[in-house]
């Protein structure tokens, strides 16, 4: 096994809490840009000092009507700075900070309110308070609801909510009457304490409370400096939900390090103009985002002309050869490299651009795994694509594709101060400073998940003969045929997926004769195609039942059966026949379908195809 | 086969795209609805059935036959009539004037007086104005006068775009009812765009709904009168949040 290289906290001493990093960087950047907004079509700017002071009295607010250390607050937001403001505030009270999606309903918001016992609760708007006058009956502990925009509530008042502005008046207020208050306030969280409580959405039973301490977000500085170095004249897009541990490291955590600067996405839906907008030197992003931009390149090409296509076709074909060399660890020839150069200004540039990626040092997929073909298509283009593979538990990221060693097929090797072995079951475990505290009242699943200090992770995978990591399924979703057979579905999946016209698939047949699949389509695309070709179609459920449609989607099956073996075809399929979206229990917030949901859902359309 | 066919069309106001890619079918002696917001392409579908607008993509097809990029008045005389929104009469004729130029096509001189009463049987008020100048009218008078005026053509098919806009609530209860009655009697197949949707769907036996150019339900009108997303977008009907007052609007979904 390799030897692990030991990693220790890139900051003095007296730092070792996230409060004490940020306010060390409120002091050290004070008037530099830390994020922008976009209001009114205009990216306003937010300082590190206006960060601060935000934060500030949150905590002070929080401190004067109760917060105890340890203590819970949750806030169910869209992102927003005020997001951020919050959970600095929330760790500089000494309390533990935990994120709602605001796509859950009240239900599910109510079991997590209820188990982390949650004091104060921030939420986004009027739709988010309702949730929470829904269910505050059923919550002892529960102190206030503070409401971060009040549109449409002037008129309302309740003893129990307040808004934010009365929130920051409150700190304010405080700061006033105790100016000592603060200085102390900010130094009671210890390094062992918990800082971030992650709810992991549980594919069976309720989510999972990850408790993450403030030690581990502080040795990602140091991983990160060696492994992806960043400045403050980076630029960063912030889209994917702030609850989840990826966008949280990378908007949250990450500039503490390296004071990069954060751009708030107006939207899901605008995130293409918002990254043209930007032009984000580090872009993160989950696959879904990865396989729609190609989907969307592909058939804006298709528009073009036969001159452009051309050129892209044999830029995109020398970019292809330049990444089999580097695949292989190689120097490319000269001459090719030159040709690839000349390519990448004159043709590829322009693609980039468009798509918003001009600038991009660095793009990361990560939280779900990418189809290699993908990532190498992204190399083609010339784009420093790596994938990152890591989990809640494990504090973020565990292995990671590093520069100009980009292996497709594997998520590169383990991070620096990360451990990674494989257990005789071929399990994936994870050791190292990063690794996470334990589930929030669970002992048991606890010590089900760490045992002597490794992480059980859940993933079943292998080391291949470069040290990089392999992952072949999660371990629960190796599917065992009738006939004895184990197949790994994910691997299906993503070639599926590589379809422009699939946008997620489930591949079934555990227990069963043959696999089938359950197929979500890009409707954008399919319509698009359903358009061109003259297939009536009514609604979205009436362009699924298009037999021209089922027949382009069985071409793409087939294209994929013909690369795997033979007990990995797709015998039958099924297309979803309604939309989905993240605020369907069938979708994970960063846009994945999920297995067990689906299949219990889909059972009867499941077993119609056996 | 349905009276009228449209399969894939696209239409362009100047660089905008309108309709994008719709498809839709209507049975002989239906009453269909199109619902939809403001600035949705509902009239722009009716104005592309009707010949006013060609379609970029797709066809129209009308008793089996292609009807796409043929003139208006072919159109007119192949037995589809359009009354456009905003009760577009002529300003400076009679009220009987108004009528016959709803049968410029037409030259069986019997035939046309027998219409002629009808018209008047359906709306009597229009035999009482017979020779009073259109512009003389009120909104709901002319707006009587427009769909008397399309029906004098002796359409297959007629296109309606929004009959009940700003009459009120009493007059939309008798041209509505009105509409009924020319349904059933003369087996008129209508196709009904309309902003009040809760007459729109209680009128018709199918509707689809279109949202920004694009058709996003089709059911039958007893089903879309059931649809939360209906309720709540086209009928006006929410369930009060716990405050008693909720003014957000949950995500459409469609289905």
């Amino acid at each position: 096994m390799a030897v692990v290289e030991q990693i220790s906290s890139p900051y003095p001493d007296h730092i070792d809490t996230i409060p004490k990093l940020f306010w060390h960087r409120v002091e050290q950047w004070g008037n530099q840009v830390a994020m922008r907004e976009k209001e009114y079509g205009l990216w306003n700017e937010i300082t590190w000092e206006h960060y601060g002071q935000r934060a500030k009295q949150v905590a002070l607010a929080l401190d004067s009507m109760g917060l105890a250390a340890g203590d819970v607050v949750t806030i169910m937001s869209e992102n927003n700075p005020e997001w951020l403001y919050c959970d600095m505030g929330i760790q500089a009270a000494g309390g533990v900070s935990a994120g709602i999606y605001p796509t859950d309903s009240f239900q599910q918001a109510a079991y997590i309110l209820s188990h982390c016992e949650s004091k104060f609760h921030f939420v986004e708007d009027e739709e988010q308070l309702d949730k929470a006058l829904e269910i505050r009956d059923g919550l002892p502990d529960l102190l206030k609801i503070i409401v971060l925009d009040m549109e449409g509530l002037r008129d309302f008042s309740d003893a129990m909510v307040m808004s934010f502005d009365a929130l920051l008046e409150q700190g304010e207020e405080t700061d006033r009457q105790n100016p000592d208050r603060f200085e102390t306030l900010r130094r009671r969280a210890q390094p062992d304490d918990t800082a971030l409580l992650i709810y992991t959405s549980g594919t069976t039973g309720p989510p999972k409370g990850a408790m993450i301490s403030h030690r581990s977000p502080l040795m990602t500085g140091a991983i990160n400096r060696q492994v992806w170095p960043m400045s403050s004249a980076d630029e960063v897009l912030c889209f994917l939900p702030l609850c989840h541990i990826a966008e949280r490291s990378v908007s949250a955590l990450g500039p503490l390090h390296d004071g990069y600067v954060i751009n708030f996405a107006e939207s899901l839906e605008t995130v293409p103009e918002n990254i043209r907008e930007i032009s984000p030197t580090l872009f993160f992003a989950v696959p879904r985002f990865w396989e729609k931009f190609y989907s969307t390149l592909m058939l804006t090409l298709k528009e073009s002309t036969r001159f452009e296509q051309l050129a892209f076709r044999w830029a995109m074909s020398v970019g292809h050869k330049v990444s089999d060399y580097k695949l292989n660890f190689q120097k490319p020839p000269a001459l090719l490299r030159a040709l690839f150069t000349l390519l990448d200004w004159t043709v590829l540039r322009n693609v980039k651009k468009g798509l918003g990626l001009d600038r991009a040092r660095m793009c990361i997929s990560g939280a779900a795994p990418i189809s290699p073909d993908l990532l190498k298509w992204y190399h083609a283009l010339n784009i420093d694509m790596r994938e990152v593979y890591g989990q809640t538990e494990s504090g973020g990221g565990t292995t990671m594709h590093r520069k100009g060693a980009v292996k497709f097929g594997t998520v590169g090797p383990p991070l620096p101060g990360m451990e990674v072995k494989i257990a005789d079951d071929g399990e994936i475990l994870i050791k190292g400073p990063l690794v996470f505290k334990g589930y929030l009242k669970d002992p048991e699943k606890t010590a089900e998940t760490i045992r002597d200090d490794w992480l059980y992770t859940g993933d079943v995978g292998r080391m291949d003969e470069d040290g990089h990591l392999v992952i072949t399924d999660r371990k629960k979703d190796i599917i065992i045929t009738s006939g004895g057979k184990n197949i790994t579905p994910s691997e299906i999946e993503n070639q599926l997926k590589f379809s422009p016209y699939i946008t997620d698939a489930v591949v079934v047949g555990d227990g069963r004769k043959y696999l089938t699949a359950l197929i979500m389509i890009d409707d954008e695309n399919i319509m698009k195609y359903a358009q061109d070709n003259r297939i009536p179609f009514t609604t979205y459920a009436s362009l699924t039942k298009a037999p021209e449609v089922l027949a382009l989607i069985e071409k793409e099956v087939e294209d994929v059966n013909k690369t795997v073996a033979r007990v990995e075809t797709i015998k039958k399929f099924h297309l979803i026949d309604i939309l989905l979206t993240t605020d369907d229990e069938e979708i994970t917030p960063t846009g994945k379908l999920k297995r067990t949901f689906v299949n219990k859902k889909f059972k009867d359309v499941i077993d119609s195809m056996y | 086969m349905p009276l009228l066919r449209v399969s894939n069309i696209e239409s362009y106001y100047g660089p905008v795209l309108a309709i994008k890619g719709v498809s839709l079918e209507i049975d002989e002696g239906a009453i269909i609805t199109i619902l939809g917001a403001n600035g949705a392409g509902k009239t722009t579908i009716l104005r592309t059935i009707s010949g006013v607008l060609d379609p970029e993509k797709g066809t129209i097809e009308f008793m089996g036959q292609k009807i796409n990029g043929l003139a208006p008045n072919r159109i007119v005389s192949l037995g589809i009539s359009h009354v456009p929104e905003g009760r577009e009469v002529f300003d400076d004729l009679t009220v009987r004037e108004n009528l016959m130029m709803g049968a410029y096509l037409r030259n069986d001189r019997i035939g046309i007086r027998e219409d002629l009463e009808t018209m008047y049987g359906y709306f009597p008020i229009l035999r009482q104005r017979t020779s009073q100048l259109a512009a003389n009218m009120s909104g709901g008078e002319q707006q009587m006068l427009t769909i008397a005026r399309a029906l004098m053509s002796r359409p297959k098919l007629l296109l309606l775009d929004e009959p009940s806009l700003g009459l009120s609530p009493l007059l939309m209860q008798e041209i509505f009812q009105i509409i009924r009655r020319i349904n059933t009697e003369q087996k008129t197949t209508i196709l009904l765009v309309e902003q009040n949707a809760r007459m729109a769907l209680s009128l018709a036996h199918y509707g689809y709904v279109l949202e920004t150019g694009r058709i996003v339900m089709a059911d039958t009108c007893k089903a879309l009168r059931e649809n939360e997303d209906i309720k709540e977008f086209y009928l006006g009907v929410k369930e009060d949040s716990i405050r008693g007052a909720r003014r957000w609007k949950r995500k459409k979904k469609w289905r």
